[in-house]
């Protein structure tokens, strides 16, 4: 990215003071955001998230494994993502990796819940088959095709449509296993259910620019930000995880304060989101 | 394993001398100079195109010429079974990042258009441009023809002055027919894959790869089929590259 000029950079402060920025939207309107569900075939569940100029795709793929020995209830979830080098050529090479590796943790925190797997956003309870013996392992990727600020939102959109999207085939488990051994399984090829998302929450970034915060930054606004702060939220309005960005210090009134309006805005989101990845699955299951 | 029928389908419903489905989108990537994603069958390629820059590592500094730097990389959801490899993993150890990173900068030739764009960017001594391009896969088979010809369209929408366009296709050999555009099973079938890559105003081959064995009349068959799969590609990608030019056309008043 072209470096910004001082004049640019007291426009876009300016721009969010007055609540007016750079592409005339306010400070808590998002960009329009576009989902496209099953994309990727060989995925049990995929989509991808247009928010702007930022482009990512998550997709969801499941696999029997074995369930940790700690949580032997429950499934995994394992969450990676990976900076492309097409989004920006500083991430060719290993230049994407720490980016990659913030934004994995920042989204495991938000969607996974502490290491106790208490709670998890993504009921993992669900995805057990035998207790203690065999388990759903979902593996979900994300992939940033094209970087315009504001990747964590996009890619937690991104993936709460592809869990929507993603079926689950049915298992059969032989009845006559004795204890110890491991049971055989049958998985069939017909049969898929669907994963329930009603309890997955949806992530938004507040970023402060001077003594205002911003919903939805593109890059430009984010090189002016002094901390930025991503709660995840769920549809009963409940915060399942937050991260907070940059190096300045933000008074804890001020985190109270950014919590609430994101709860604020987080209801619009919700709402809107979930009406695009109905939209799209009706469009793909036309095509 | 039979991969044509008696009557003549393959696996996947289609002739012999069938290509796999086709789709290109231009300009996908808005923040590069130039960007493309390039479909066969369900095998999906992103190229993005970043440009022109200052060479960061002198050493590959070339003095009256550009440099043209390709990075291949696969997404972990790419194949059937998840690829759990950490991305630590040196990407050039991939042999296709090799194969693809050669092969895109010999085919776009080192004279007469280069020499024009370094001649206009140099503003600072030894200044060259270096060019980007990057494409992620989202799906196997057939992955270096739909990068060949993902790259062909994103240089295109950069503006970038080329020879020819290059576009790229394979052709296998399986029981006994030649086959047009293998895709995911056939081409693990462990039959032989030819990939060529043409200039087709020129009719020039640019890229001849080859696995496995083949009597020699057998290979001028599938070469030649191979040639018409990547002619067929060439005309669907003028299509699209004319179709584009006019919508900026349009958005231009004229």
């Amino acid at each position: 990215m072209v470096g910004l000029s001082v004049g640019e950079k007291h426009f876009i402060q300016g721009g969010i003071a007055q609540d007016l920025r750079s592409d005339g939207r306010k400070r808590l309107t998002y960009r329009p955001i576009s989902v496209e569900t099953g994309i990727i075939p060989q995925a049990n569940g995929s989509a991808r998230v247009k928010l702007g100029a930022t482009d990512v795709i998550a997709s969801v793929k499941a696999e029997l494994g074995k369930p940790s020995p700690f949580q032997p209830d429950r499934g995994k979830v394992a969450i990676y993502v990976d900076c492309s080098p097409t989004a920006a050529p500083i991430f060719e090479g290993r230049g994407g990796e720490e980016l990659s590796a913030e934004l994995s943790a920042a989204l495991q925190r938000s969607l996974l819940g502490g290491k106790s797997g208490t709670g998890a956003g993504i009921d993992l309870s669900s995805l057990s088959i035998v207790e203690g013996k065999i388990c759903w392992d979902l593996y979900i990727d994300g992939l940033v095709v094209s970087s315009d600020g504001n990747l964590l939102d996009a890619l937690g959109a991104a993936i709460k449509a592809a869990l929507s999207n993603t079926g689950i085939p049915k298992v059969n488990v032989a009845a006559s296993a004795s204890s110890d051994e491991q049971p055989e399984v049958d998985i069939s090829d017909e049969e898929y259910l669907q994963f329930d998302t009603s309890g997955v929450p949806v992530i938004v970034t507040l970023t402060k620019v001077g003594r205002h915060y911003i919903v939805d930054a593109t890059s430009e606004e984010e090189s002016q930000m002094s901390s930025a702060l991503s709660v995840s939220i769920n549809r009963l309005g409940r915060i399942c995880g937050l991260t907070k960005r940059g190096g300045a210090g933000l008074d804890p009134s001020v985190i109270l304060d950014m919590t609430s309006v994101a709860k604020h805005v987080s209801e619009q989101l919700l709402n809107n989101l979930e009406s695009e990845i109905s939209a799209a699955e009706a469009c793909e299951e036309e095509s | 394993m039979e991969f044509v029928s008696p009557e003549g389908l393959r696996l996947d419903g289609r002739r012999p001398m069938e290509m796999r489905q086709i789709r290109a989108e231009i300009g996908a990537v808005s923040r590069a100079d130039g960007s493309a994603v390039f479909e066969m069958g369900n095998t999906k390629v992103i190229a993005a195109v970043y440009g022109p820059r200052e060479v960061q590592n002198r050493s590959q500094q070339i003095n009256d010429q550009a440099l043209v730097r390709c990075e291949y990389s696969m997404a972990n959801f790419s194949t059937g079974d998840r690829m759990r490899k950490p991305k630590g993993d040196s990407p050039a150890r991939c042999p296709m990042f090799l194969e693809a990173s050669t092969t895109i900068p010999t085919i776009l030739g080192r004279e007469g258009d280069f020499k024009a764009i370094n001649r206009d960017i140099s503003g600072h001594s030894p200044d060259h441009g270096s060019m980007h391009i990057d494409a992620p896969n989202a799906s196997f088979s057939g992955t270096r023809s739909a990068c060949i010809n993902a790259a062909t369209l994103a240089l295109a929408d950069a503006g970038i002055p080329m020879r020819d366009l290059v576009t790229s296709c394979s052709a296998g050999y399986l029981n006994s027919t030649a086959l047009l555009d293998l895709n995911y099973v056939e081409d693990s079938a462990g039959g032989p894959d030819v990939t060529v890559g043409i200039l087709p105003k020129s009719d020039k081959v640019t890229l001849l790869q080859m696995d496995a064995k083949l009597p020699m009349d057998t290979f001028e068959n599938v070469m030649q089929l191979a040639i018409e799969g990547c002619k067929a590609v060439a005309t669907y990608i003028r299509e699209v590259l004319l179709e584009n030019t006019k919508q900026l056309e349009y958005r231009r008043g004229v």
